[in-house]
């Protein structure tokens, strides 16, 4: 597959990369995006990328990022464009509002119906719960040493928005799409942000941010019956 | 040298005009909010996603920029998605733990004892191992599938 029209030193699919496709540059050996952005749907998705975060600044993250590490990275960062092109005043941060208040919203039940299981005759313990958070805030969530140790990429994006299979990086590598798992054969233990209270670099400001946004975003507080999440109203 | 530059202006090394897009949300007192902010976007992109909102939006715009930069320079992989697989997680744990409640509920509701355990048996096999391994142990459970946010 080679033409007279594609440069000598392109990719060795034999064409430039989505991304030096969306940038009209010649698309060197080596090149950072190539692996994650293909020449045919990788364009699109990189132009939402480079209207959001600039390629300069997601070259730059990508070579902090270890090599195996980079496709997840992409795609959360594709995610996140994506989103913030939706929603340009919250981006992603409107959904994680969401899931927090549905989260406060359970934990209001589970203590509403612990109180009911208290209340009746009986003679084994009540099930140990979760307590809920006085105060809602990114800090009260758990370290990552109680959470699962994958995330799995795959089931982040929709068919609509995009499929895994504009990462080039995928079809040489011939994996699953459904199989986008940051763990292979092992649990490896992610950087998943912890935001407590007790760490160091900016943890203070995340919450004052978080309950900031959350007064302005969110609800208050009430039992719900229902476990249907309650979206927030999107910007636009 | 204008000493009231505000903190983008004092970062970019460049005068403050009266009319500065990011003076509002990004005061002198606090350089690191721009700092991060312009570390993941960049100035110019900020600038102009600013600059295409509302005024009245511009600072909650500014603040969810400014999580959203934290939150990748706390975790230059998943950024923001790592907050939202907990937040699934812990809400897949407390839907479980809501149906052992109600379980446990309704099989004291009822007046056969033996009826009674059964149930109470049989809910506790509903709820996945997991709960029980929270620590991140190897197990098949431990995979959290995201799919079930996707609207």
């Amino acid at each position: 597959m080679s033409s007279s029209n594609i440069p000598s030193s392109s990719t060795a699919a034999g064409g430039p990369c989505g991304a030096c496709k969306f940038l009209r540059r010649k698309c060197v050996a080596g090149c950072i995006f190539a692996p994650y952005f293909d020449s045919e749907q990788g364009a699109a998705h990189f132009a939402a990328v480079h209207k959001v975060f600039g390629a300069s600044n997601v070259s730059k993250l990508l070579l902090h990022i270890p090599v195996q590490k980079r496709l997840d990275a992409v795609l959360t960062i594709s995610y996140e464009a994506q989103a913030r092109l939706r929603d340009p005043v919250y981006g992603c941060v409107a959904h994680i509002f969401a899931l927090q208040q549905q989260v406060v919203n359970l934990q209001a039940e589970l203590s509403y119906l612990q109180a009911h299981l208290t209340t009746l005759d009986l003679p084994t313990p009540p099930t140990q719960l979760i307590p809920p958070p006085a105060t809602l805030s990114i800090a009260d969530l758990p370290t990552s040493s109680a959470m699962p140790a994958t995330y799995d990429l795959s089931s982040l994006f929709d068919q609509v928005v995009m499929h895994p299979s504009w990462t080039l990086h995928q079809r040489q590598s011939e994996i699953d799409t459904c199989a986008f798992s940051t763990t292979a054969t092992t649990r490896v233990q992610p950087e998943i942000p912890s935001f407590a209270a007790s760490s160091g670099g900016g943890g203070g400001d995340l919450q004052e941010l978080a309950r900031e946004l959350l007064n302005r975003h969110a609800p208050p507080v009430v039992p719900c019956r229902n476990q249907a999440s309650t979206l927030p109203p999107h910007s636009r | 040298m204008n000493s009231s530059r505000c903190a983008a202006c004092k970062h970019l090394r460049r005068r403050c005009p009266s009319d500065c897009i990011f003076s509002p949300y990004f005061p002198s007192n606090n350089p690191r909010r721009f700092a991060y902010v312009h570390k993941i976007y960049g100035a110019s992109n900020v600038g102009k996603i600013l600059q295409d909102l509302p005024v009245n939006r511009r600072a909650e715009a500014a603040d969810s920029l400014y999580y959203e930069a934290c939150c990748r320079i706390k975790d230059p992989v998943y950024g923001c998605v790592g907050m939202i697989s907990i937040l699934h997680q812990q809400i897949y744990n407390a839907q479980c733990q809501l149906a052992m409640i109600q379980a446990e509920i309704a099989t004291l509701s009822t007046p056969s004892q033996s009826e009674d355990q059964y149930q109470f048996q049989h809910a506790e096999n509903i709820a996945p191992t997991f709960l029980t391994h929270q620590n991140g142990a190897s197990n098949s459970a431990s995979f959290y599938d995201l799919s079930t946010w996707l609207d």
